[in-house]
């Protein structure tokens, strides 16, 4: 048997031997790559990359917690490593006392984690797609299927992949050689009995970090903003680091949370000593750890709550629509007639009834814009008496499509908005509303607010007096004038029915009309006059491609996008599909990551402080001691993290969606509810895996208790 | 063969220095048997880590077999450990992963080569500490007493200069503390093998030629076995007490 032990047959069988130890390694390393394969993948794909407009603030979330998420794995690649060769350690050592030079050891060593690391990461590289797949197709399966979800993958995803996969090796043979390097065998030999020491904790952190917190965020949130109405310049990326403070303070309340707890001390000063004193020696590597899991938790929420946040307010706004179809079109594109509604309507067994056509003009409001200088930091504002482009309609009509009985002064306007009052379209500092056509001009004041759900969009509506109607409809173009159209259906809606209409009435439509809501005849008849060239022409954001009717872009773009509501609540997951499937991912990523953080450093103290508990045994200690300091120390790493960063979140959120227009809204209520349902859910999945950490660490470190003493 | 000169150590925490060892000075002949006891803290396993090159000495001199430590680099101190001295710890430091046959050949196998001698060698040695029955069994299946015998006839697979043990029998009950001190016993007459040991045991030391007794990094005092085992143990006690008074 003996006869051909070599030294490298002799590594190659304590390897072996080894295998068992080296499973949390495998693992993690499997699980960072599998988790980054993926995750690059979905986000360079093809589909995700044309749905994510570039430069768009989801685009950016995107890539921000990418970097986030490939922290999170580096960071337990590195606890699993570390584990690792602590327990490797003792094996080296031996192997030095008995006489193994450092240069004898150091080929068997590379080899052993180069071949773990690679093969493993290999394996979670090309794990990482089968794992996209299953999501993508249960996905597809159990929630939305659209054309839009084609999956398909860009070979760049797979540099990023190689490349953190060559980083866990290099990381893992520079480990290996840390550990080879030290002078002391001594040290080497009883490296599990090593803690890392710290300096002890003054009882001013927590309060510090209060004050740290508060003035990060106060200081993050309003400088910008103040910088922006006062000096009236865009604010210097730099005022980002204003933030900074917040996230040190953060950081203080953590390290106080897990070296010195919080509150009940002084009636049980005695109580879970042991896992607090643990805590004062691994107490900053263990928040470290917990401020990526915080940061993950938080990025995982901001990513689902895109989901209730999006779809809430929209589901019950189409729930609300007073009309079944609501459409409106230029007066110079011929689309289906009434006749032919109804005769389409028939053949799908449907009758139409409150059919309304009302007509509307399309007119230059004056208003002020804010005109960037040369420096393309500052602006200043300044009155354009023929500025944007708005939709106008006669006090008759709004009474008419309303019911209501307004009169509107001549020489005033008023705006029309949804339930909420949140449209961005309303303009309240005209003085001016002018003619296209032929320069017609009147002096005009804002009076006030309407409101219309269906006739909310981003050109927005307003109402004149029907004398200044009159005045100002003479003499317009067709391309100037519109008609809206409004109906109901006798009985239940046929989904078909609308489809039909809808794919009908864009054929129906010229070429000029494929324009986004957001593009103004106005800027371009200025840009003429002045003779400059038109920003617009050559944005493509303004074009609008039919061939696309079905896709997220077109829906949400097109100026002339018709409200069936049918259509609208059956399709709105499906445009919407990349988005919510993309999000969804990214939630499923960022909590994978934070729970095997978190077993991971659990596993990290209660495994290196095994000897305490095994003195502690033998002072007597009993299971249920034992387990309850265990217990204390997992709950401090996934408490923690998960609470702050769940009240920090949903606080964010209820600011971001206070500050978008200054109130909360019915239905920012409702979503704001379904995100507490998703952080409930979410806070008892992390109670579950505390739940299997604490029993996994219980049976490695021999603690059995009693069927009744098991919490 | 191991003689140590004007000997000091010391440790820096923090700010603060503690000297270990104090100017320790002492020779072990060839074919000698000597323990080192003393109180905690009084630097018995600091020397025996300076001795076996484990950690860097500050001053002084040790060299064994007429090789200066102090000269030499890590590769050679590797070398000189592997080639000239045998080890036993307290807590054995075999590897799980090999058998007890292998564990002995370890030492063997580390320079590169296991030769047809080394083999009849460890048979030899499993046969002298009555463990041949255990030789294929991996550490996690015998007992305490029987790794321990196992880590004594590893030690001496090279055929070293000099044994180091480190509180060979404080993990042990009596019965197998005994059988590996009497394989010391049969090491040194068998062999004719030089064992330099540090102990808390006195029981453990009677059994040696000679007894250091360490204070506060010093040598306090020197005893010699002159009688009977269980007359010197009374002797070790008497003086053990002396010096803690």
């Amino acid at each position: 048997m003996s006869q051909t032990l070599t030294m490298k047959k002799m590594e190659q069988r304590l390897q072996r031997a080894d295998r068992k130890h080296a499973h949390l390694y495998l693992f993690c390393n499997f699980t960072a790559l599998m988790i980054i394969s993926a995750y690059s993948g979905m986000m360079l794909s093809p589909t995700v990359q044309t749905t994510f407009p570039p430069g768009g603030d989801s685009r950016k979330q995107m890539n921000a917690i990418f970097i986030l998420t490939l922290i999170g794995c580096v960071v337990f690649t590195i606890y699993a490593a570390g584990l690792f060769f602590r327990h490797k350690s003792r094996q080296l050592g031996i192997l030095m006392a008995l006489g193994a030079s450092r240069k004898r050891l150091m080929p068997g060593l590379f080899r052993e984690v180069l071949f773990l690391s690679g093969f493993s990461c290999t394996a979670g590289i090309l794990a990482g797609f089968p794992f996209i797949w299953i999501i993508w197709s249960l996905f597809r399966l159990l929630l939305i299927d659209s054309s839009d979800m084609r999956l398909s993958f860009d070979p760049v995803c797979l540099l990023i992949s190689f490349a953190f996969l060559l980083a866990v090796a290099a990381f893992s043979c520079i480990l290996a050689w840390h550990y080879l390097r030290r002078t002391n065998i001594m040290e080497v030999i009883r490296e599990e009995h090593i803690n890392e020491p710290v300096k002890e904790l003054g009882k001013w952190c927590a309060p510090a970090g209060c004050i740290l917190l508060a003035a990060g965020v106060l200081l993050g949130y309003c400088t910008p903003i103040f910088y922006l109405y006062k000096v009236q310049a865009l604010p210097p990326v730099w005022m980002n680091l204003l933030y900074a403070p917040a996230f040190a303070g953060l950081y203080m309340i953590m390290l106080h949370a897990v070296v010195h707890g919080f509150g009940r001390r002084k009636h049980a000063p005695y109580k879970n000593i042991i896992a607090r004193s643990m805590m004062k020696f691994q107490g900053k590597q263990t928040v470290n750890n917990m401020i990526v899991v915080t940061l993950l938790i938080a990025s995982a929420c901001f990513g689902i709550f895109y989901v209730p946040i999006l779809s809430i307010g929209t589901i019950m706004e189409y729930h609300a629509q007073p009309y079944d179809y609501f459409y409106h079109y230029r007066a110079d594109q011929t689309l289906p007639d009434r006749a032919a509604i109804e005769t389409l309507a028939e053949e799908y067994g449907l009758s139409l009834k409150d059919w309304g056509e009302f007509d509307y003009i399309t007119l230059a409001f004056g208003a002020f814009s804010s005109i960037m200088e040369e420096d393309g930091k500052h602006w200043h504002d300044e009155y354009i008496p023929i500025c944007i482009e708005k939709r106008v309609i006669s006090e008759d009509t709004w009474n008419t499509l309303t019911g209501e009985n307004i009169d509107v002064l001549p020489g005033t306007y008023l705006c029309i908005t949804n339930q909420e009052e949140t449209a961005l379209s309303i303009i309240s500092s005209a003085k001016h509303i002018t003619n296209m056509v032929t320069r017609t001009q009147i002096s005009t004041q804002y009076a006030g607010l309407l409101h219309y759900d269906l006739m909310t969009d981003m050109r927005g509506y307003c109402v004149l007096d029907n004398t200044d109607y009159a005045l100002l409809s003479e003499g317009l173009t067709d391309d100037w004038k519109g008609r809206i159209v409004s109906f109901n259906v006798d009985g239940k809606d046929s989904y078909p029915f609308a489809d039909a209409l809808f794919h009908r009435m864009v054929s129906c439509f010229d070429e000029n009309c494929f324009t986004a809501v957001y593009h103004d005849r106005i800027i371009t008849i200025r840009a003429e006059e002045q003779g400059i060239a038109d920003w617009q022409a050559s944005d493509p954001m303004m074009r609008i491609d039919p061939a696309e009717a079905d896709s997220l872009t077109f829906r949400q773009n097109w100026e002339y996008i018709p409200r069936f509501r049918i259509l609208s609540m059956n399709d709105f997951l499906l445009s919407t599909s990349v988005f919510l499937m993309m999000f969804l991912f990214i939630f499923i990523v960022c909590i994978l990551t934070v729970l095997i953080i978190c077993y991971t450093r659990c596993q990290t103290i209660a495994l290196n402080n095994r000897y305490i508990f095994d003195d502690l045994k033998k002072l007597g200690a009993s299971p249920n001691f034992l387990d309850r300091e265990v217990r204390s120390q997992c709950g401090s790493v996934f408490r923690v993290p998960a609470v702050v960063a769940l009240i920090a979140v949903y606080l964010f959120f209820i600011l971001l969606l206070y500050g978008n227009d200054g109130q909360l809204v019915y239905s920012e209520i409702v979503s704001l509810g379904a995100c507490l349902g998703i952080e409930a859910a979410l806070s008892m999945l992390i109670y579950g895996v505390y739940r299997v950490t604490v029993a996994g660490i219980r049976q490695k470190l021999g603690i059995f208790l009693q069927v009744t003493e098991i919490e | 063969m191991l003689y140590v000169k004007n000997l000091y150590k010391s440790y820096q925490t923090g700010k603060n220095k503690y000297q270990v060892l104090n100017g320790v000075d002492f020779c072990v002949e060839k074919g000698e048997f000597v323990a080192v006891m003393g109180p905690s803290g009084s630097g018995k396993t600091t020397l025996l880590n300076c001795i076996s090159c484990y950690i860097p000495f500050d001053k002084g001199e040790i060299t064994i077999g007429g090789t200066n430590l102090a000269g030499l680099d890590d590769a050679g101190l590797a070398h000189f450990r592997n080639t000239q001295l045998g080890f036993v710890f307290q807590d054995f430091m075999l590897l799980d992963g090999l058998t007890i046959r292998e564990n002995i050949l370890v030492p063997r196998i580390v320079q590169g080569e296991v030769s047809g001698e080394a083999e009849e060698l460890a048979d030899r040695l499993t046969a002298l500490f009555g463990i041949q029955h255990i030789a294929a069994k991996y550490p996690a299946e015998i007992s305490g007493g029987e790794k321990q015998r196992a880590a004594v006839a590893r030690s001496l697979i090279n055929n070293p200069l000099i044994i180091l043990a480190d509180e060979p029998t404080g993990n042990l009950d009596s019965k197998s503390s005994r059988a590996v001190i009497e394989s010391f016993g049969e090491v040194k007459k068998r062999m004719d093998a030089t064992i330099f040991m540090v102990t808390h045991d006195s029981f453990a030391a009677s059994f040696c030629d000679r007894v250091i007794l360490l204070k506060d990094g010093s040598i306090y005092r020197q005893l010699e076995r002159q009688g009977e085992r269980g007359q010197f143990q009374d002797q070790l006690l008497i003086a053990i007490k002396e010096m803690t008074e």
